[in-house]
């Protein structure tokens, strides 16, 4: 799968899904655990795709605490300040968009993105992603990035999966400026805002 | 004038402590950041270049004095969260200004500073108030301007998007510095020394990613200083004289009640995510007592870096 902008510009951070027309071919055994670490006041991976049910740690690399939390109404939480790897996992077991943010480092964001199918892969620095281990099928398939300026269902594409080869789409996305909060601020004075 | 011409002179007639000083603490803060950077306390520097075409508060075109400073700053600060809604953070910084031509302004500073915060919700998005209070003490080359700085701020605001940041500010600002000598009978000496009170509107808007633009208004009320040659019109007006070597051997610091209006504005640029380049522009207009208003502009250049 190779995702680009309407520019031609390769995308990474696109998370690429495949869901089969057979809805038993979604049903997996329980999903491994999975982490978003926090490196330098950043979440790390910026994007994670997760199978629905995933329990995920969120690990701080930090030497100083970090508060994690969400809004999202697929997963609110909030971890309260902690260090290393304290806190508990969280477990995401309804499918959508949860944006991840720190309530002391207002710049940090990321975004879990939590599948209902468990054939999901995102894209690296050279917009491309593989979905592998996906068995033979109709699928539907969709991509997401958090820019995207329109719904992942415009990106909806069915494809059929044979027992001998794969399948290869390419997405021209329309990508949204984004619009990050500054680490530096003239607000923060002392300190961050 | 002879004021340029005998401005440098104030490198040799002033005290060296600032140039002493200013160094020596600059390695020790310099020491202690590779540990700081791996534990709470987060430092950062910041550098500018800038040009002041009024650096005395002058309303005479014959009076008026321009000149370019390179400041330097170093400052470290811990945040200690007090649960979701409240944190304290504790600053401290270093600095130094350099003036090209009235060498006798330049000076060394440390800065120590304590806020309290409290946030009404979670988030980037979240209202907050500040309250902080500081304490500063500037070293000049030419020693009679120095002084100690206390400050108490209050301020609030609200990031409404990723695009927009809003914010206030009020502060009480008391700058004590050594009364000089009367000059007249009467009338003091302590003409270094200044109350204000000041308040301050700022937004930032972002033009992109890397990028925003910053817009201030700025007031003040209070004590300014005004160095200018001998005249009835200002001597009248004043609360305090001193001589000012440090803008030549005629000239002397009056202070004055005046108020002040402003705006700033500026445009920075990320080229990495520690650290912020901006360009700015301020406007200030003293209307002073007794007529003595004056005006200047600071366009400055500024670079950041936060660990």
């Amino acid at each position: 799968m190779l995702v680009k902008d309407h520019h031609g510009k390769l995308i990474a951070d696109a998370v690429v899904l495949a869901t089969p027309s057979d809805p038993k071919a979604a049903q997996r055994a329980k999903p491994p655990p999975d982490a978003v670490d926090q490196v330098d006041k950043q979440f790390v991976p910026y994007v994670k795709p997760v199978f629905m049910g995933s329990k995920v740690r969120f690990p701080n690399s930090d030497h100083i605490r970090h508060q994690v939390y969400s809004f999202s109404p697929a997963k609110k939480f909030e971890l309260p300040l902690y260090s290393g790897t304290d806190a508990p996992p969280v477990v995401f077991d309804k499918p959508g968009i949860v944006v991840l943010g720190c309530n002391i480092h207002d710049w940090m964001v990321g975004y879990i993105y939590v599948s209902e199918t468990p054939f999901f892969a995102k894209t690296e620095a050279a917009g491309r992603a593989t979905i592998v281990d996906i068995p033979p099928g109709e699928y539907t398939v969709r991509v997401w990035h958090p820019s995207m300026e329109h719904g992942e269902e415009t990106t909806a594409r069915r494809i059929t999966v044979s027992a001998e080869g794969s399948a290869s789409i390419e997405w021209d996305l329309s990508l949204k400026p984004t619009f990050r909060v500054p680490r530096v601020s003239g607000a923060g004075s002392p300190g961050y805002p | 004038m002879q004021r340029n011409a005998l401005a440098g002179h104030a490198w040799e007639r002033g005290q060296r402590s600032a140039a002493t000083r200013g160094p020596l603490a600059a390695l020790i803060v310099l020491s202690a950041i590779p540990y700081a950077a791996r534990s709470d306390w987060t430092p950062g520097v910041e550098a500018g270049v800038r040009h002041d075409n009024n650096v005395g508060n002058a309303q005479s075109s014959r009076d008026i004095v321009a000149d370019s400073i390179v400041s330097a700053r170093l400052s470290i600060f811990q945040l200690f969260p007090l649960g979701d809604s409240y944190s304290v953070t504790v600053a401290g910084d270093l600095g130094g200004e350099s003036f090209h031509r009235l060498t006798g302004l330049s000076n060394a500073s440390v800065d120590g500073a304590f806020a309290l915060k409290k946030k009404w919700g979670l988030g980037a998005f979240a209202p907050w108030a500040r309250i902080g209070v500081s304490a500063a003490r500037s070293d000049y080359q030419d020693s009679y301007r120095n002084a100690w700085i206390y400050r108490a701020t209050l301020a609030s605001g609200q990031r409404f998007d990723e695009r927009w940041n809003l914010w206030m500010e009020y502060a009480f600002e008391r700058r004590a510095a050594r009364a000089q000598a009367e000059e007249v009978p009467g009338l003091s000496g302590d003409a270094f020394s200044q109350s204000s009170h000041n308040v301050a509107v700022d937004v930032e808007y972002s033009l992109g990613e890397r990028t925003f633009f910053a817009l201030g208004l700025l007031g003040r009320h209070g004590d300014v200083e005004s160095t200018t040659a001998r005249s009835a019109k200002i001597y009248h007006a004043s609360l305090a004289l001193a001589e000012d070597p440090a803008f030549g051997p005629e000239a002397y610091a009056y202070r004055l009640t005046g108020t002040t209006f402003g705006f700033r504005v500026g445009i920075n640029y990320s080229p990495t995510p520690h650290s912020l380049l901006g360009c700015g522009f301020e406007r200030l207009e003293t209307h002073g007592d007794g007529g003595n208003s004056y005006t200047k502009s600071v366009p400055e250049i500024t670079w950041d870096y936060r660990f």
